[in-house]
């Protein structure tokens, strides 16, 4: 418990002073709960996201950092490992390859190498991995990218 | 041996002179020498039989043994020996083979570094970060396994007990940086884990994976037994699978059920699996879990995608709807009508052959829970009974070792009398003349048998009463027990024989003389 109270301030010191260093992410700690923390994190270029900005929820376990945080999108994508509706990612180091050298800023990078990276053959949105699977990549771009604008993109006018 | 021949010749002197069966000896193959002697009994070659019962020493012992080999020929320490058999299903000669092939790839696969590189290489100055905490300490309150990452010994603690909680994959820990391979050994473990709790724990783990993971070991099935069973005859075909362990289970160890002579173990895992069908649990199972594919341990879905991996030491990776191997998975989304009209014949089947299904389970389920009680009663027997009659009988203890005897063979033929209607299950129907046999044989048997129960449980009570002397029929009824059990004994023996031959008798002497090959004979009383 101290434990990883102590060591989510250290990393909350980390972010504040990293924060220019990687304007890909933006971690921002829950004023009253600093087991509560969310991210905004740009949609890497050249892929469909681009242009997006996607919001993650961080919920820390009191076992932090020897179990992960469970980590979910708030903001809508269409991600083959990614629940549609509840946001729920499939990652390996969110589960059983999980390692307590990892910082709740290196989970958000990883985040951005999934979305750059889809994962079609463990899909958790089905429909978005059956597109990749059958290699109809212009099919599931259009889709992820309609999303992204409908969902990851500030409403003009 | 000696208790043995003193045995059988004061057994013999006493039986056979009323018996009409004049050759009838015993030859104690089910009772053995166990129960008297467990230190001299563990081993039971005698009986063609090759199988070890070792306890949680002797396991030590074994696998400290095969450690120590391992480290002397390749002149590694322990901890790393450790890792390597564990790696190699603690098969000795497979670690020989691998590491003499390419040392370079085995180190590589299980993490062992060839060099050890020092703190100072990678952290300048007699202080060093924690790549867990983050807080900044002294050289010697940081630890790394010798690939140079530095994490403090509190932390190096909490990962230790956090992997050895979440199960056996501890055995495997690794460096706690995620790009990095190099093994955390038992030495590590033992310098930095945080508890003695802990430390016994991945011990126990460590134990466990020697005795699951050893081809020649397995460990007893009987609840709450503590005992493994060291394997070493060939096995199958002739030879029996029959073991029976220091806590009085008997089981087979090629399928880890009851003992289930005459039938095969094919024939006990459908009938098994038939009796369970229906039951609540093996509704649930079938419902919300399915069995790895490799190692059959059932898996329930918790959520995320249909990319399964099977807890380590398995790690086996499948497709959840398919269950098939992940790396050659394409899709599995289409229709396979073969397989369902196959489906639809089984439950036909099935319905058809319901009544006569339930004739068959009624009595094997009467007889297992006959012999369950037969156990209990036989507790009760040796607790209360034998003191009582020492009492009233003015008899000495072994005098009545004769009464264990017959419980002993009760319990041991009621097990194979239940395993007679699963046999008689699966015989064809349409061989009529082996059927005949069959259900004479085991008609024969089952009257028998109830005859030396009730002697045991009935006739006995009488003596129970202290009339101030010993009773008149006391030996008489001796004599009759003991040759009820001896002729019992020796009739099942035959039928277990017979049945496993598959009655080969009606091929060779024809439908007429079936039975004189396999004489009833009775005892008189």
């Amino acid at each position: 418990m101290q434990a990883s109270r102590a060591r989510l301030f250290k990393e909350y010191k980390e972010v504040q002073r990293e924060k220019i260093a990687d304007p890909d992410i933006q971690l921002v700690c829950d004023d009253s709960n600093i087991f509560k923390w969310t991210a905004l994190i740009k949609g890497p270029s050249e892929t469909p996201y681009e242009g997006g900005i996607f919001q993650l929820a961080f919920a820390v376990p009191e076992q932090y950092p020897l179990q992960p945080p469970q980590v979910r999108f708030l903001t809508k994508i269409f991600h083959p490992n990614v629940h549609f509706k509840t946001g729920e990612i499939c990652l390996d180091i969110l589960k059983n390859a999980w390692s307590p050298a990892w910082t709740l800023q290196s989970v958000c990078r990883a985040i951005i190498a999934l979305m750059a990276h889809p994962e079609p053959d463990s899909p958790l949105n089905c429909d978005s991995g059956n597109l990749l699977r059958s290699g109809d990549i212009r099919g599931y771009q259009s889709m992820a990218r309609m999303y992204t604008r409908l969902a990851a993109m500030p409403k003009k006018g | 041996m000696d208790e043995n021949d003193l045995n059988s010749d004061h057994v013999n002197s006493d039986t056979t002179v009323d018996d009409d069966d004049a050759d009838c000896y015993y030859d104690f193959f089910i009772k053995g020498d166990d129960p008297m002697d467990p230190e001299d009994a563990k081993s039971h070659q005698g009986s063609g039989q090759k199988y070890t019962i070792l306890n949680q020493a002797d396991m030590r012992k074994r696998q400290e043994d095969v450690i120590a080999e391992v480290s002397t020929v390749l002149s590694v320490s322990g901890a790393t020996a450790t890792i390597l058999l564990r790696h190699f299903n603690w098969s000795v000669g497979n670690v020989h083979e691998a590491w003499f092939a390419d040392e370079d790839d085995v180190r590589k696969r299980v993490g062992l570094l060839d060099y050890d590189k020092q703190l100072s290489d990678v952290n300048a100055g007699d202080r060093a970060s924690c790549g867990i905490c983050f807080d900044v300490y002294p050289r010697d309150r940081i630890f790394s396994v010798g690939c140079g990452h530095p994490f403090c010994r509190e932390c190096w603690g909490g990962y230790i007990r956090s992997a050895i909680n979440n199960g056996p994959g501890c055995l495997t820990l690794r460096c706690p940086d995620p790009s990095c391979s190099a093994a955390a050994d038992r030495d590590v473990i033992d310098m930095l884990a945080l508890s003695d709790d802990d430390k016994k724990k991945y011990s126990q783990y460590l134990l466990r994976s020697y005795v699951e993971e050893n081809k020649k070991i397995k460990w007893c099935p009987g609840p709450d037994c503590e005992y493994a069973v060291e394997f070493d005859g060939g096995g199958g075909g002739e030879d029996s699978w029959d073991v029976s362990c220091l806590c009085y289970y008997s089981f087979c160890w090629n399928c880890l059920e009851d003992s289930h002579r005459p039938v095969d173990c094919q024939t006990v895992s459908s009938w098994l699996s038939k009796n369970t069908d229906e039951s609540e649990t093996k509704i649930w199972i079938l419902a919300r879990t399915k069995p790895c594919p490799r190692c059959q341990k059932s898996i329930e879905k918790n959520g995320g995608c249909m990319h399964m991996t099977c807890n380590p030491p398995c790690r086996y990776e499948f497709c959840w709807i398919c269950l098939g191997d992940w790396y050659n998975h394409g899709t599995c989304n289409r229709y396979n009508e073969a397989a369902d009209v196959e489906a639809d014949k089984n439950r036909e089947d099935a319905e058809k052959y319901v009544t006569k299904y339930t004739h068959y389970y009624d009595r094997w389920a009467a007889n297992h829970s006959s012999r369950q009680k037969a156990i209990a009663d036989m507790q009760r027997v040796q607790s209360m009974q034998i003191r009582r009659l020492i009492e009233t009988q003015g008899k000495a203890g072994y005098e009545l070792l004769f009464i264990t005897d017959a419980w002993e063979q009760i319990i041991g033929c009621r097990q194979v009398l239940k395993w007679t209607y699963a046999y008689g299950y699966y015989l064809p129907e349409n061989e009529h003349t082996k059927r005949r046999l069959f259900e004479f044989l085991q008609g024969e048997a089952e009257k028998g048998l109830e005859r030396l129960h009730e002697c045991a449980e009935l006739e006995l009570n009488q003596f129970l009463v202290d009339y101030g002397r010993p009773s008149e029929g006391f030996r008489e009824f001796e004599v009759k027990l003991k040759g009820l059990t001896m002729v019992t004994r020796k009739y099942f023996e035959k039928l277990v024989r017979a049945l496993e031959n598959g009655l080969s008798e009606v091929q060779v002497s024809g439908s007429e003389e079936i039975g004189q090959n396999i004489p009833m004979t009775s005892a008189e009383g």
